[in-house]
């Protein structure tokens, strides 16, 4: 679990995020939505230690990230497993050995082991018979994939993911995002996907934290956000037509 | 106080650069990667360099050394002590400013805006330590060997185009680089490419490791980083020669 208290953060004059408060709760997918510019990368970097937050406390477990040592936050760090906006896979490694990077950083695994837990993790995401292709071989989805079967390399019990299905058709997006979501729910994890993509939050919002203008503006799950009776959150979701549709009851 | 800036952060990068590793075994195969991928790589250009370096100087030593009553034996002794003392560390230091700092810079800002650093960072991986260090050992380790060849390739260009040219003959060109040799100026020459190697992977790796932006910005800090190593290998060069040899 996640719990992220009183949180501000500025940038010089300008006020990012202000007063901050929610809880992230294992074996969900928690969806962090809100339209551009208002905060949720800054969120999710704060969340990750990335930024250093003006105030607040963030708590991993029992564990406050701000008043972590830089050793204690390294540890914590190898319990976190990150999905990039643009899958962030490291260009020189092939697929097989950016999966393997954080076994061969931090595990003490015999070779075989290795290639064990690598097959498993690239079987988990359906990626076969690429492990000897370079990132840059291979497809925006399958990189995706490969950027989560990293993420879960060590068996993390975080799982934070940056937009996850931005640049990718939708039968993909649906795909990443019912991978996330059974991942999820397979190892217990704690989830955080920041997004804009509506339809990931119809499909696999187990919970959803809106964030407007760098505040909390509303939280509930997937079933409540069509009838949130909050205004800004209903001008975000009905700009599009569809959901507009589905909330009349003309599309179920 | 922009330079201030530059400088502290420079520093600070440093000290990150210099902390402990988490994994002797991983930066080892790095280090031999960049030693491949920074130092041999470049002896290809260090030979063409330095032999049309060798040439030319010799012509030019034999043109200004026209009066008959200077022996012609001065040419290969001015050809091997300018390539020693000053050309051969401080010209191929300046090329691989540009060929090994932009290639630092680039490849560490690439990969700074694809977010790859901030994805070391989040896996718990001092990524200046892991990205730059391996560089830098192997940079000031492979820059002797470099301005050692260079060295003798200066020589041998000399050897070749000064006959050729008609300047010099052999007998009085290889006399020439035998007499009265200064094995101190060897030294100082290494000291030099020790410092220059430091320069040229560390100076870019800052400008790549603070890169913000895109590929544009990229490009820039790319141009950044080599002009400014220039500068600060010829302040050096100045410095150390001021210190090392009076």
């Amino acid at each position: 679990m996640i719990k992220v208290s009183g949180l501000s953060k500025s940038f010089e004059e300008k006020t990012v995020l202000q007063n901050i408060s929610t809880t992230f709760e294992p074996g969900k997918t928690n969806l962090i939505i809100g339209r551009s510019g208002s905060g949720k990368t800054v969120l999710l970097k704060c969340i990750l230690g990335l930024f250093e937050p003006d105030s607040g406390k963030i708590m991993y477990d029992d564990r406050d990230l701000t008043t972590m040592r830089q050793k204690e936050r390294k540890m914590l760090r190898r319990e976190i497993g990150m999905v990039f906006q643009g899958g962030a896979l490291f260009d020189s490694l092939t697929v097989e050995e950016n999966v393997r990077f954080p076994l061969d950083m931090f595990t003490n695994f015999s070779g075989k082991e290795k290639l064990k837990r690598v097959n498993f993790c690239l079987d988990h995401v359906n990626i076969t018979n690429a492990n000897h292709m370079f990132p840059s071989e291979i497809s925006g989805g399958m990189k995706k994939r490969v950027a989560i079967a990293r993420a879960i390399a060590l068996n993390p019990k975080y799982l934070f993911c940056d937009e996850p299905n931005s640049g990718l058709d939708p039968e993909t997006s649906t795909l990443i995002d019912n991978l996330i979501h059974d991942l999820t729910k397979e190892f217990n994890m704690t989830t955080i996907i920041n997004t804009h993509d509506m339809n990931s939050v119809i499909e696999i919002g187990d919970s959803v934290l809106f964030i407007h203008k760098g505040e909390k503006c509303w939280e509930g799950t997937k079933k409540e956000i069509l009838n949130s009776g909050n205004q800004v959150l209903e001008d975000f979701i009905f700009a599009n037509k569809l959901y507009a549709q589905m909330k009349k009851g003309q599309i179920h | 106080m922009n330079i201030l800036y530059h400088v502290g952060r420079y520093f600070w990068m440093l000290g990150k650069v210099f902390s402990k590793p988490e994994r002797h075994k991983m930066y080892g195969r790095q280090l031999f990667h960049e030693i491949d991928a920074l130092g041999l790589n470049s002896i290809g250009i260090v030979v063409i360099i330095s032999l049309f370096i060798g040439g030319i100087l010799t012509i030019q030593l034999a043109y200004n050394l026209m009066n008959p009553l200077y022996p012609k034996t001065l040419i290969g002794l001015g050809t091997r002590d300018t390539l020693i003392l000053e050309f051969s560390s401080t010209i191929i230091g300046l090329i691989l400013a540009g060929k090994i700092g932009s290639n630092i810079t680039s490849e560490i800002g690439s990969m700074k805006v694809t977010e790859q650093i901030d994805s070391l960072d989040v896996m718990g991986v001092n990524s200046a330590s892991y990205l730059i260090l391996p560089k830098i050992v192997a940079v000031v380790f492979i820059m002797p060997f470099l301005v050692i060849l260079s060295i003798f390739f200066g020589l041998v260009g000399g050897l070749v185009v000064g006959p050729l040219a008609g300047v010099v003959t052999v007998p009085d060109y290889i006399d020439g680089i035998r007499y009265f040799f200064i094995p101190y100026y060897v030294t100082f020459t290494l000291v030099k490419s020790v410092f220059f190697g430091f320069l040229i992977a560390s100076v870019p790796a800052y400008y790549g490791y603070f890169v913000t932006g895109g590929a544009l910005e990229v490009g820039k800090a790319s141009t950044k980083a080599v002009v400014n190593t220039n500068i600060l290998i010829l302040l050096f060069d100045l410095i150390l020669t001021r210190l090392l040899l009076t």
